[in-house]
């Protein structure tokens, strides 16, 4: 690496102290709420947990990754010093500024509004604008991300993109149009009324815009992970990558079709139209195709590690397999969570079937199983293959990461298996604590008591993650370059999948027709507004 | 490439026919009016709301309850002195405490003065002192009789040391019939605007209120948030709830 690696060790390390601070609150609300704990006293305090745990886990921990991902993979893929830097750090203060000023207001209860905001909940000015801080210091990156492609295509002119900055770009410009509806929504409607200027709000609209933003966001937590599934992972195992357009393919559908489908968070909300329920609900389904070419894909490029390896027969290929890779335990790890995750994701964009699981712990297992444990896995990943590049220290100690692996997916499936199972018995999220003396909830106390148990092992899991960091980092060696995997079959890139502007084109149209009415609609009703209910605080 | 986007363009249309055509058409309230009125309602744009026979309540109160109420200067608070020694100082107490059933008057909120007021004037809280008492008042006087009442020491209370003394329904509610704990809104944990405090009230000011809540008696509270709290409470939890909060006053 060139001119980046201070700054993407200054990414990762706030990332992953912020991760371990909020993992530790996570864990205190599931105890309290258990029947091992007397109901906390005072619920407010479980509400500014949960709102620092959403916040951090939710926009400082993947924004962070993504970022400092994004700018190594700058070096990296296309072997030349990271253009901008002064400003790469800009958007790195930007985003600590803004997490410090959201955290201020978290802490003191001013602002225990949950981090997918809620109005007509309002909390201090202050916790929004921290927010804004952090996005606005995305879209520094986003910016660099484009201005470096846009460098390297001039002196390369008509070279195909490296895979791994294609899926980069990818995740930047997906970041860039899908963070505008919550811009929006703190910007105009909620900001107004956080500083004292309006007393009322329109919340049927806030939660239109916030649902533009809250299912893409998610998408783009997970391109990261879709990059190290492509370009780190066959590398790692001694495979090839089967198939690289079938790669960028799923990248360019991810951003045409991860972006307009939100609303088939508000499947519950009287303000929009049935038929656009349905149209998200279809397009939601369409995600699913690339998802399942990543699985196919990879699968794929593992089964060719393993036929390296001397691999033989329709199965018996999985024995030849590098069990003791710890990139190899996690990719697995990753693809078992990812089709619990994904399966259940199929039945929460199910118009019918969300009506039995809307609103119960069943959701927070679902997004705890995709992100916490599918992509946060990967983020693990990433973090232990660069190590040695960004810190120049020796290999990390695999013993260590496969312990600390194995205890994430574990812990993982221990803390999210028992919430949707109560999910589908009707328990409702965001309790700041249950009557385990009611006949009818007794029943379900020992899942809450397993799911604080799984929540003990992904502590200890992130605590030794950390351990594990900081302790390499202090043993110099000599590491080798870094590499991306290699194709099985070199073949020339169509194009069509080394360019963005018509698929950009494509989810902004997209989002228009998708998005536009219900918005349009929405704006120009009158007196939909309602009192906003202010959160503690000055 | 030009496939790619013919495939957009072709599964948009068809994803916004089966949404917004076929399957409207296979539910009697979107079909009845025909194809458009069809596509206008799973637009969530319906051609009337609703069919008309919706009964309009008579408005528990008509009060915006606004953050601006809670402020007051001390000017204000001069005035509403001399106006309180007229008018309210009979039965509210010399100092706002009441010793005679009265509601206490001393460190209350100013919006929910002021709200109450107003809710006697409009006749949306039935009384016949106070209703009486209130009709003369302008808007002026009413903001600076709140903000004298909201200057004065609260009366002093017990301070809970033993929390397990505190009733359920003030520090937790009861979640499986949808009763919010008091201590949410009126003090303990939070305050929500609009809502008095409650510490050192009259045990039988709080019972009685709490009775014609029950009852649907009294219906100025905004959204029946009140009423639909203490619909299906026992007499024995108003009892015990109403016995909390009186408890702590000292003559």
């Amino acid at each position: 690496m060139f001119a980046a690696r201070r700054l993407v060790l200054a990414h990762f390390w706030v990332a992953f102290a912020a991760f371990a601070a909020a993992i530790l609150l996570g864990e205190w609300q599931m105890y309290v709420r258990s029947p091992l704990s007397a109901w906390v006293s005072n619920p407010e305090h479980y509400y500014r947990s949960v709102t620092a745990h959403g916040t951090v886990m939710a926009y400082v921990l993947p924004t962070l990754v993504a970022m400092g991902f994004g700018y190594a993979i700058c070096e990296l893929a296309l072997k030349r010093p990271l253009v901008g830097v002064k400003w790469a750090w800009i958007g790195y203060w930007l985003v600590i500024g803004g997490t410090v000023l959201a955290t201020i207001p978290m802490a003191l209860g001013w602002a225990s509004v949950l981090y997918t905001f809620y109005p007509p909940m309002i909390g201090s000015p202050l916790y929004y604008l921290g927010v804004v801080f952090v996005v606005v210091g995305s879209w520094i990156w986003v910016a660099l991300m484009a201005i470096n492609l846009r460098a390297w295509r001039r002196d390369n002119p008509g070279a195909p993109v490296p895979l791994a900055m294609f899926g980069n770009v990818t995740g930047a410009y997906l970041w860039a149009w899908t963070s505008l509806g919550a811009a929006i929504e703190v910007l105009v409607l909620i900001l107004p009324v956080a500083l004292g200027f309006k007393d009322t709000i329109d919340a049927g609209l806030a939660r239109v815009f916030f649902s533009w933003t809250l299912h893409a966001i998610v998408y783009f937590w997970l391109i990261p992970a879709y990059i190290a599934f492509y370009t780190i992972v066959p590398r790692a195992i001694g495979g090839r990558l089967y198939s690289d357009n079938m790669a960028r393919v799923a990248f360019v559908l991810f951003l045409v079709f991860s972006m307009p489908i939100g609303i088939h968070h508000l499947f519950a909300d009287p303000q929009v139209g049935a038929g656009f329920k349905f149209v998200h609900a279809l397009m939601t389904a369409l995600v699913s195709v690339p998802t399942l070419l990543t699985v196919f894909t990879i699968t794929a490029s593992i089964e060719i590690a393993a036929r390296l390896r001397g691999g033989k027969g329709a199965f018996g290929w999985v024995k030849a397999l590098p069990w003791g890779n710890p990139t190899m335990l996690a990719i697995t790890f990753s693809f078992v969570m990812l089709g619990f995750g994904g399966a259940g994701g199929l039945i929460n964009m199910s118009y019918q079937l969300n009506e039995t699981v809307h609103n119960t712990q069943w959701v927070t297992g679902h997004f705890h199983l995709i992100f916490g444990g599918a992509i946060v896995i990967m983020y693990l990943v990433v973090a232990y293959d660069l190590w040695p590049q960004l810190t120049g220290c020796r290999p990390l100690p695999a013993g260590l990461m496969k312990a600390q692996l194995w205890l994430w997916f574990v812990g993982m499936l221990v803390l999210t298996m028992p919430w949707h199972w109560v999910g589908i018995l009707g328990m409702p999220r965001r309790m700041a604590y249950f009557d385990y003396g009611n006949p009818a909830l007794a029943g379900q106390g020992w899942t809450v008591v397993a799911s604080t148990l799984g929540g003990a092992l992904l502590v200890v899991s992130a605590l030794l993650f950390v351990f594990i960091l900081w302790r390499s980092q202090r043993d110099a060696g000599n590491p080798e370059p870094f590499t991306f995997a290699l194709p099985a079959h070199p073949t020339p890139v169509p194009r069509p999948l080394n360019v963005f502007a018509p698929w950009v084109a494509m989810m902004i149209a997209l989002t228009v027709v998708n998005y536009g009415f219900p918005i349009a609609q929405l704006a120009s009703l009158k007196e939909t507004s309602v009192p906003a209910v202010r959160m503690g605080g000055p | 490439m030009r496939a790619s986007i013919l495939a957009l363009i072709a599964i948009t249309i068809v994803s916004l026919l089966i949404g917004f055509v076929w399957l409207p058409s296979a539910h009697s309230d979107f079909t009845a009016k025909g194809l458009w009125d069809a596509i206008c309602r799973a637009a969530g744009v319906p051609g009337s709301w609703g069919n008309g026979d919706v009964v309009a309540g008579r408005p528990g109160t008509s009060v915006v309850l606004l953050p601006a109420m809670r402020t007051a200067t001390s000017e204000s608070a001069g005035r509403g002195g001399s106006l309180a020694l007229e008018k309210c100082t009979m039965c509210h107490g010399a100092r706002g405490v009441s010793s005679a059933n009265t509601p206490n008057l001393a460190g209350q909120y100013p919006e929910v003065i002021i709200k109450q007021l107003l809710d006697y004037q409009h006749g949306d809280r039935p009384s016949a002192a106070m209703q009486a008492i209130a009709a003369p008042l302008d808007e002026k006087q009413v903001r600076d009789l709140a903000a004298y009442y909201a200057s004065l020491p609260r009366p002093r209370n017990t301070p809970v040391t033993d929390m397990s003394k505190v009733p359920r329904l003030v520090s937790v509610g009861d979640p499986m019939r949808n009763i919010a704990p008091c201590a949410a809104c009126h003090g303990g944990m939070d305050q929500k605007l609009g809502a008095p405090w409650l510490e050192g009230m009259p045990k039988d000011y709080l019972l009685a209120q709490l009775a014609d809540f029950a009852s649907g008696a009294r219906a100025n509270d905004s959204h029946a948030q009140m009423r639909n709290m203490v619909r299906t409470l026992t007499k024995q939890e108003i009892g015990e709830v109403a016995e909390f909060y009186a408890r702590q006053r000292t003559e």
